[in-house]
């Protein structure tokens, strides 16, 4: 993956995963073109059905972006073509679909992965249980929680 | 939250040209966004869900966040559940931003506990499928219910689809699954206990099915929840009764179900679970 540096005039690539205005990629780079591309691979094969497109395509309608339609990778570096972009960026994501789109933009541009802020920082460890991942995670939650000063009355 | 007619307004104007094969942006409504999708994906099943998308739909849902009443009550059908699932999957919401409301929001830690605790679960299933990868698609574990992997149908029982499998609890969380895209925790443990122990039917047939439709369908949370109920990803499969059923659910499904007299869930666990699983004799002692 690229250093942010590296890429001067990119798009902005928008996924499922994103689709909130705190996006960090809308945030750091409120003015570049993004697009989004219902991916059909993913959608014919899934069988997903209106609700899930219609609940996607209104998150969309709310933030500044391009929608298309078709196979992702191409749909993107089609779209940084036409905006004369040095490069993609986009946020993080868990699906492994993600891992091959991501390779096919890289092969011909500079890509930029922004992080998201995770719930918690936790390094890699045994998750073969939920308790055993959550005896290392709870504590590290709670020690952002500070419970209000009690006021005079209380 | 759920809405008629209004769509979200779109933010702003884009501030680059359009390409002729953009998709529309300037939609009169939600009637004109659902056959506008009818045709530009004609494999595409059914109509909008009721729930609306969006970030302002995702902030009116969380200024109606009670952590306290959630952890009293969120296993019973009607209790007072976040309902922020599809907007956190999609990342309208991020997981850390719930967090930090939910602190927000406490004055004890007992209040925010078990939501704190559920949000937990959230990031567990989506930090394994980073790990599985596609393999949650795949037995975690051998099943422990002593019947062979080979042994449970491939596919969906076309009357559970159709939600007319003659249980008025299965059809009404089925209705509640295709017509609005989301269901309750316990409904989707019922359901899924249902097709996989009652009907013998492979989890990832379900799963499949249950992606299909919920407006959260994430494959992490979905796929590794069936394998818990189906007891791959488990110490024991999940069975509920009726008893169960009608404690957490309002006992609203029984009454008047054409099938309450030989309900399949009618018994005690001991029962059910003889009935419905082949479990190996245990070890012998040396």
């Amino acid at each position: 993956m690229a250093e942010t540096n590296t890429v001067q005039h990119p798009i902005l690539w928008i996924h499922g995963e994103a689709l909130g205005p705190a996006n960090p990629v809308l945030l750091a780079h409120p003015d570049r073109p993004a697009v989004f591309v219902f991916d059909d691979e993913l959608i014919n094969g899934a069988g997903l059905s209106l609700k899930r497109l219609g609940f996607l395509y209104e998150c969309l309608l709310e933030l500044p972006v391009t929608l298309r339609r078709g196979a992702v990778a191409a749909e993107v570096l089609g779209f940084a073509r036409r905006h004369q972009a040095d490069g993609v960026v986009t946020s993080a994501a868990v699906d492994p679909r993600f891992v091959a789109i991501c390779a096919a933009i890289s092969a011909e541009l500079p890509l930029v992965v922004l992080p998201l802020e995770p719930f918690v920082a936790l390094e890699a460890g045994d998750l073969k249980r939920f308790s055993r991942y959550w005896r290392r995670a709870e504590p590290l939650v709670w020690d952002q929680f500070s419970p209000p000063e009690p006021g005079p009355n209380s | 939250m759920q809405s008629g007619d209004s769509l979200p307004e779109p933010t702003k104007e884009l501030s680059w040209p359009s390409d002729p094969d953009d998709l529309p942006r300037r939609l009169a409504g939600r009637a004109e966004l659902q056959t506008t999708l009818q045709q530009l994906f004609a494999n595409a099943s059914g109509e909008l869900s009721p729930i609306v998308g969006g970030w302002a739909a995702a902030q009116k849902q969380l200024a109606a966040l009670d952590p306290g009443a959630y952890g009293r009550s969120r296993n019973h059908l009607g209790g007072a559940v976040t309902r922020l699932s599809p907007y956190i999957r999609h990342g309208v919401l991020g997981l850390a931003a719930v967090r930090d409301a939910v602190l927000a929001r406490i004055t004890r830690r007992l209040e925010g506990e078990k939501l704190i605790n559920e949000l937990g679960w959230r990031d567990y299933w989506q930090r394994l499928w980073q790990q599985l990868g596609d393999s949650i698609w795949e037995d975690q574990e051998p099943l422990k219910t002593g019947h062979p992997a080979a042994s449970y149908a491939a596919e969906l029982p076309a009357d559970i689809a159709a939600a007319q499998t003659g249980l008025a609890c299965m059809d009404a969380f089925i209705d509640e699954l295709v017509s609005t895209g989301w269901l309750h925790n316990h409904a989707r443990m019922w359901l899924a206990s249902y097709v996989v122990h009652w009907r013998r039917v492979r989890w990832q047939a379900g799963a499949r099915w249950f992606l299909q439709h919920l407006l959260d369908g994430d494959p992490a949370s979905n796929n590794l929840s069936w394998q818990w109920v189906a007891s791959s990803f488990s110490h024991k499969p999940y069975v509920f009764n009726r008893a169960n059923l009608e404690r957490f659910g309002a006992g609203v499904h029984c009454e008047g179900c054409a099938a309450a007299r030989r309900c399949p869930f009618e018994a005690s666990y001991e029962a059910l679970e003889q009935r419905l699983f082949a479990m190996p004799p245990s070890p012998r002692r040396r």
